[in-house]
């Protein structure tokens, strides 16, 4: 049933380690820079405000596979030096996320009233006390689930770096096809193991949606 | 080494790249139209079953959306593209393999299947917004179960989901581009098909990035009216 | 008339409503409290069958309601309810959200339908918001279209589900007032409330329930000034402060 996947095992699962480390670069630095995107997005200073709603607006109306190829020719220009798929795909990533991030997080800091931050003003709460023991935790576990998901779709969208070929797990299940045309099982396999991964954390951000929901009514 | 780069921007309209390019353009709205067809029934379809009574029509609706959003596109276009065929045997795969635009017609079907998860999802949740008293009120009146879906809970529903199907609609156009690695040669295809010709792609793309953004804004002008004309006045924030 | 006969409900294991019994009279107005929880608002939904309910039976004007040869959308045209979110349909206008049942489920003329609309819309004091959406309109506007609403059916009987525990104390009068008036006109009315002085203008009878059952009942004057058991006493004092 699985042959081909069981001859090429190894190779298979060397690739979903790639699409793994794509990923955890593309949140380390997508979630940073998404954190400084949501602020830029309610920030008064139109200097900050416009030039950063005008990248958010502009990257989300364009395809993630043009992005990656978009930084793929404009990397080797930039560095001068020859093409190395990983750190343009990394990179096409960040930029990419971090502005769905961006949102994310500005959703969050918005979520907070007024009166809450004045109730914790009012208590004598500082400022800084006010945002590390009142504000921050609860916009964290507000977006926590949104945050979760969009982590899972970083996830499936590292595939794409697929195009500029990086041997992640789709294009080894590809060289694999290649070679001995099992597109079945091989494609099977590759469905199977992202959607138990990518089910299991939208279960765990359905666990903190309900925690969320049940907190906010209690 | 390419320190000194030479921009030639005219690769986005010189002969026969100009022609590429709209060429594939057309294609990406070809294929966005027709899958969206697909994705708005399909999805609509499979929304109404998962707020149905019937536990199996329920979980039959939750398996689709759970299975199709939690495999990444290109994954998905890939199986049906290589493996799809297959499926029908060994006899029928050879005739399937042999239909011309086999690529285009996947990206359809694959990208509609695809869509309409993410359809039915917007759907389950814009009528869960519509609390329980909210139908109990209708009920109160002496409407039917046919009316208050009929006069009430749908026309309300479907002002609530316009929004997200919007976003929905500009994702399909953007999605369309991962049809490219089966092939296909829409917009995205084109701009690097030009590189591998003129090695120009930084131009293409850039040019391609910003016929997307146009692309974009149209359909957003575009669905922008069609809210204006059914929005729940004085509603905010959906 | 409504009687409620050894009526008990369960949720699963859990009973929400035990064996009661409640007869309400013609043009009488009967209040209902006790805290939350306690199956007041059950009881209201099994009236007019909204909830179904597994043990007893419930009539209304001689029809019974859980007997599966009732129309029951023939009998809610004769029950109007207003419940606590008001719950108009939100995109519709006042007038609109009044005349839909009148033109689709007594088939009025649009032009019927509307005189009798902007009728009740007098009557409840806002007949200037005909043609505004809910969300451009006060809780307590709000709240008067939606009793309009089930107005509109020119109903027998009344259910009231807290209508003002969701509105702002400054509206809760003008939502009052429209009650008050209708109890006085000799509508039958069944009200979930804890508006005291309501009660006591109007109620011919306050029943008080705890854990799905209706521990006590009488007068306002029976109520308040002589409360047999404990857990009555302790609700009184916590609602008069």
């Amino acid at each position: 049933m699985f042959d081909a996947v069981f001859r090429n095992f190894s190779f298979l699962m060397g690739g979903l380690l790639i699409t793994f480390k794509l990923a955890a670069c593309a949140l380390a630095g997508g979630i940073p820079l998404g954190i400084l995107v949501g602020l830029g997005r309610i920030s008064k200073n139109k200097w900050i405000y416009y030039p950063v709603t005008y990248y958010v607006n502009f990257i989300r109306n364009i395809p993630l596979i043009l992005v990656i190829f978009w930084f793929y020719f404009v990397m080797p220009i930039i560095t001068g030096s020859s093409i190395d798929p990983f750190p343009s795909a990394v990179v096409s990533f960040i930029v990419f996320e971090a502005t769905y991030f961006g949102e994310i997080f500005r959703a969050g800091y918005q979520s907070i009233s007024k009166d809450l931050v004045n109730a914790a003003f009012a208590t004598g709460l500082t400022y800084s006390q006010t945002v590390r023991y009142i504000t921050v935790p609860i916009a964290f576990r507000r977006m926590m689930p949104s945050l979760i998901t969009q982590s899972i779709v970083t996830l499936q969208d590292t595939s794409l770096a697929f195009v500029i070929g990086l041997p992640e797990l789709v294009r080894r299940a590809s060289i694999v096809d290649n070679l001995e045309v099992r597109s079945i099982q091989l494609f099977g396999f590759v469905a199977i193991t992202f959607f138990i991964i990518c089910y299991t954390g939208s279960k765990i951000s359905r666990y903190y949606e309900e925690k969320v929901r049940k907190a906010n009514i209690l | 080494m390419r320190f000194a780069y030479e921009f030639d921007w005219s690769v986005l309209w010189r002969h026969p790249y100009g022609i590429w390019i709209l060429k594939g353009l057309l294609v990406t709205i070809e294929v966005g139209l027709l899958a969206w067809i697909i994705a708005l029934i399909l999805g609509i379809f499979i929304g109404t079953l998962r707020i149905t009574t019937w536990r199996w029509m329920r979980f039959l609706g939750t398996a689709y959306v759970e299975l199709f959003r939690n495999i990444p596109f290109i994954v998905q276009l890939f199986f049906w593209f290589y493996a799809g065929p297959m499926l029908f045997g060994e006899k029928l795969a050879h005739q399937i393999n042999r239909i011309p635009d086999l690529n285009f017609y996947v990206a359809i079907i694959g990208l509609g299947l695809y869509t309409a998860s993410r359809v039915a999802e917007h759907v389950r949740a814009g009528f869960a917004s519509i609390s329980r008293d909210q139908y109990q009120a209708v009920l109160s009146t002496g409407m039917t179960q046919v009316q208050m879906y009929r006069y009430v809970i749908i026309p309300y529903a479907l002002r609530i989901i316009i929004p997200p199907l919007t976003t929905e609609f500009l994702t399909i156009f953007k999605n369309s581009s991962v049809a490219m690695t089966i092939g296909l040669a829409e917009l995205t295809f084109q701009s690097y098909r030009i590189d591998a010709v003129t090695f120009h792609g930084l131009e293409a793309t850039t040019g391609a990035m910003f016929i997307y953004l146009f692309l974009g804004l149209s359909v957003v002008k575009f669905m922008g009216l069609i809210e204006k004309k059914y929005k729940i006045k004085g509603m905010v924030g959906r | 008339m409504i009687e409620i006969k050894n009526v008990s409900k369960w949720f699963g294991d859990f009973q929400v409503l035990k064996n009661i019994n409640e007869v309400i009279r013609q043009n009488q107005t009967v209040v209902v409290c006790g805290p939350s929880g306690s199956g007041k608002s059950t009881l209201l939904r099994c009236i007019n069958g909204l909830e179904p309910f597994q043990q007893g039976e419930i009539i209304v004007g001689g029809v019974k309601v859980n007997d599966p040869k009732t129309n029951i959308y023939k009998l809610r045209q004769k029950i109007g309810m207003v419940f606590q979110r008001f719950e108009l349909y939100p995109h519709m206008t006042a007038l609109q959200n009044i005349t839909l049942a009148p033109i689709k489920v007594l088939k009025l003329s649009k032009k019927e339908a509307e005189e009798r609309a902007m009728k009740l819309l007098e009557r409840v004091g806002i007949p200037e918001k005909a043609n505004e959406y809910p969300a451009n309109l006060s809780g307590g506007q709000q709240q008067r279209v939606a009793i309009a609403r089930a107005l509109a059916m020119e109903p027998e009987y009344m259910l009231f589900d807290e209508p003002t525990s969701a509105l702002d104390p400054e509206m809760i009068k003008e939502v009052l007032d429209v009650m008050i008036d209708l109890a006085k006109e000799g509508m039958t009315m069944l009200c979930v409330t804890h508006e005291m002085g309501f009660a006591r203008e109007v109620a011919d009878e306050i029943l008080f329930m705890d854990y799905g059952q209706i521990v006590e009942r009488g007068t306002y004057e029976e109520f308040f000034k002589n409360p047999k058991t404990e857990r009555a006493k302790d609700f009184i004092s916590h609602i008069l402060h």
